[in-house]
């Protein structure tokens, strides 16, 4: 048994197939879909949008796990602790100390890769198992200090009155705007891993994915290249949290708990495990699918639960294998 | 702090360890039969206190026939997950990360179908004797947690039989040694992993019934004690079950001590603070891992 969790390495390093109208059509449907569903809830607006807003954050939330578990092909099951660093300092900063939305947003953030680069330091020399349990304990034990530090996360009662979205006196209230301004961070998010994976740093990723001895052979700093992955990935589940406060106004622990993992696992692996498209797609369908069968929500961990395990066990690949399928038929 | 309440936690402390150390031999069983690491074990746990609570309050059967009953169900249902998630999976030669993502998947199933079948509320076992606590030297000792003790010795006892003593156990320490040498003896691998997760599924009932009475059961006890077990299974050196039973003990006893310095809302924040720096500072730990 291999240690990569990743199963599309192969064409993470392949240059994809250019020229072909069947190809542009493939690699351009998992952006039609999502910019469907967001343009559909902007029409509608109402309970669509809230629906929307909340898969739009997971997806930034989820493009950064992919950065670390897709490109570069390491384990984290403790994301969930970023996001909780980075939603409670904007809950904390912005109602008790009145500070402003952006200042707060940027020291959770700083609190999350300062938080990421401590334990990053000692956890990442782990691998396989030791690696997985580390970091599920990382993430369980900052839900555990967010329900025990009464003083300041208010435990279980949690936080409420927590400001919207806005910059310099523009809010962001109704839910068009919020969807809105969202849709420009998922924009930003996707551009920002794109831009990643092209790059030098991307292509070490990517070279550390595949092996780690080879990597290291070819001059590749392993141990730097992964710790600075696990900072990005932190980095976009910091501002994930963060979003997530502004646009609820309320955050308790219950938010980061372990159903956030399955959860975004569940969206990475439908959407397709190292693909830019992926964690949009996933993040956009598991949300959107469950409230087409309202009646069953207290079935939704259950059918997260259920369907994460087919997928593991028939697609591995997820949607995006689909399209990629698609677009091998017609490429040389 | 006087010297007796100090005694007491760490009588409580020996008791919950003995469980953990349970929870852990599981782990061990299964990843020396596969290198699989199962994290729906605290699922086993859960069910095992849940599912006596059922038979005893709504079956109407006598407390002994709850418990053999409940144990023989939990450990089929072992053996249905080694069947429905882990071989389809294993067979594809899936990654040792996918696996453990499937059995976490698993463990959330299981305890949402709990919930439902069940509710929220949290369930308890009458203890298996009524009798007042023993006073030994100003502690007193319950008579649950004697149970516990003697009970989980016991199964050691048995497990230690089980492996030096019959063909069965003996194939299963072959399978751990080496898959391919085993396979070429003519031991059914793949029989071995689903005995693997059956005995190991046992053992988590066994520990979650012998526990119930002491604390309580509810849907959603499951993860915790898996990590706890897994702990003790990384203080023991993994993959060696009487090293992961040990490990139990160590970190009931210095999770117990924790409680009373600390305060009972840290429990878990402490338990995972030592895994973290067994990981960190001795991985292979107290005993080596097994290879």
């Amino acid at each position: 048994m291999t240690s990569s969790p990743s199963t599309t390495l192969r064409e993470a390093a392949r240059a994809p197939a250019r020229g072909s109208l069947r190809g542009h059509a493939a690699r351009a449907a998992p952006w039609l879909i999502a910019a469907c569903v967001v343009g559909y809830a902007l029409v509608v607006g109402g309970y669509a949008a809230t629906v929307v807003a909340f898969a739009l954050i997971y997806a930034i939330f989820v493009s950064g796990l992919n950065i670390f578990m897709g490109l570069t092909a390491q384990v984290s099951f403790g994301q969930s602790a970023f996001a909780a660093i980075g939603g409670y300092a904007s809950a904390v900063l912005t109602t008790e100390y009145e500070w402003g939305l952006l200042p707060a947003m940027g020291a959770g953030l700083a609190g999350a890769l300062a938080f990421a680069f401590v334990v990053g330091y000692p956890t990442l020399r782990l691998k396989g198992h030791y690696l997985s349990m580390a970091t599920l304990a990382i993430g369980l034990i900052t839900y555990e200090i967010a329900v025990q530090w009464d003083s300041v996360t208010q435990g279980y009662l949690g936080i409420s009155g927590i400001p919207p979205l806005g910059i310099a006196g523009y809010e962001a209230t109704t839910d068009r705007q919020i969807l809105i301004v969202l849709s420009v961070c998922v924009i930003a998010t996707v551009l920002a891993v794109a831009r990643i994976r092209r790059s030098r740093v991307g292509r070490a990723f990517a070279g550390l994915a595949g092996s780690e001895e080879a990597a290291r052979a070819l001059g590749i700093n392993v141990a730097r290249y992964k710790l600075l992955s696990f900072l990005l990935s932190a980095g976009f589940g910091s501002l994930a949290g963060s979003l997530f406060v502004h646009v609820v106004g309320y955050v308790s622990p219950e938010v980061f708990s372990l159903h956030m993992i399955i959860l975004s696992f569940t969206m990475l692996y439908v959407g397709g495990i190292g693909t830019i498209a992926g964690p949009v797609v996933g993040a956009l369908v598991v949300s959107v699918l469950p409230e087409t069968f309202r009646a069953f929500r207290d079935y939704q961990d259950l059918a997260y639960g259920t369907a994460l395990i087919l997928l593991l066990i028939f697609a591995p690949r997820g949607l995006a294998g689909l399209f990629t399928a698609i677009e091998e038929k017609r490429s040389p | 702090m006087d010297s007796a309440l100090i005694g007491q936690s760490l009588v409580s402390g020996l008791g919950i360890g003995c469980v953990y150390g349970l929870i852990g031999i599981g782990f061990c069983v299964i990843y020396n039969a596969s290198g699989i690491v199962n994290f729906a074990q605290g699922a086993f746990v859960m069910l095992g206190g849940m599912i006596t609570h059922v038979l005893l309050v709504r079956g109407q059967l006598p407390y002994i026939a709850a418990i053999v009953l409940s144990v023989l169900v939990v450990a089929l249902l072992g053996v249905v997950i080694e069947r429905l998630v882990v071989r389809p999976l294993w067979k594809r030669n899936a990654p040792m990360f996918v696996m453990i993502l499937a059995t976490l998947a698993a463990q959330i199933v299981i305890e949402r179908l709990t919930f439902l079948a069940v509710d929220d509320q949290p369930k308890t076992l009458p203890v298996f004797t009524d009798l007042p606590p023993i006073m030994v030297g100003g502690v007193a000792v319950n008579i649950q947690s004697l149970w516990i003790v003697a009970g989980s010795l016991a199964i050691v006892g048995l497990l230690a039989l089980f492996f030096k003593g019959t063909r069965t156990g003996k194939a299963m320490r072959a399978c751990a040694i080496n898959r391919e040498a085993a396979a070429l003896q003519g031991i059914p691998v793949h029989g071995m992993l689903a005995l693997a997760f059956g005995l190991s599924a046992g053992l988590g009932a066994i520990a979650g019934i012998m526990l119930t009475p002491t604390q309580y059961t509810a849907f959603n006890v499951g993860v915790p004690f898996a990590i706890s077990g897994f702990i003790a299974a990384i203080i023991g050196g993994f993959g060696r079950p009487f090293g992961a039973f040990l490990g139990g003990l160590t970190l009931g006893v210095v999770q117990s001590v924790a409680i009373l310095a600390f305060g009972a809302g840290l429990k878990t924040v402490v338990a995972l603070s030592v895994l973290l720096l067994f990981l960190f500072v001795r991985p292979s730990g107290i005993l080596g891992a097994a290879k």
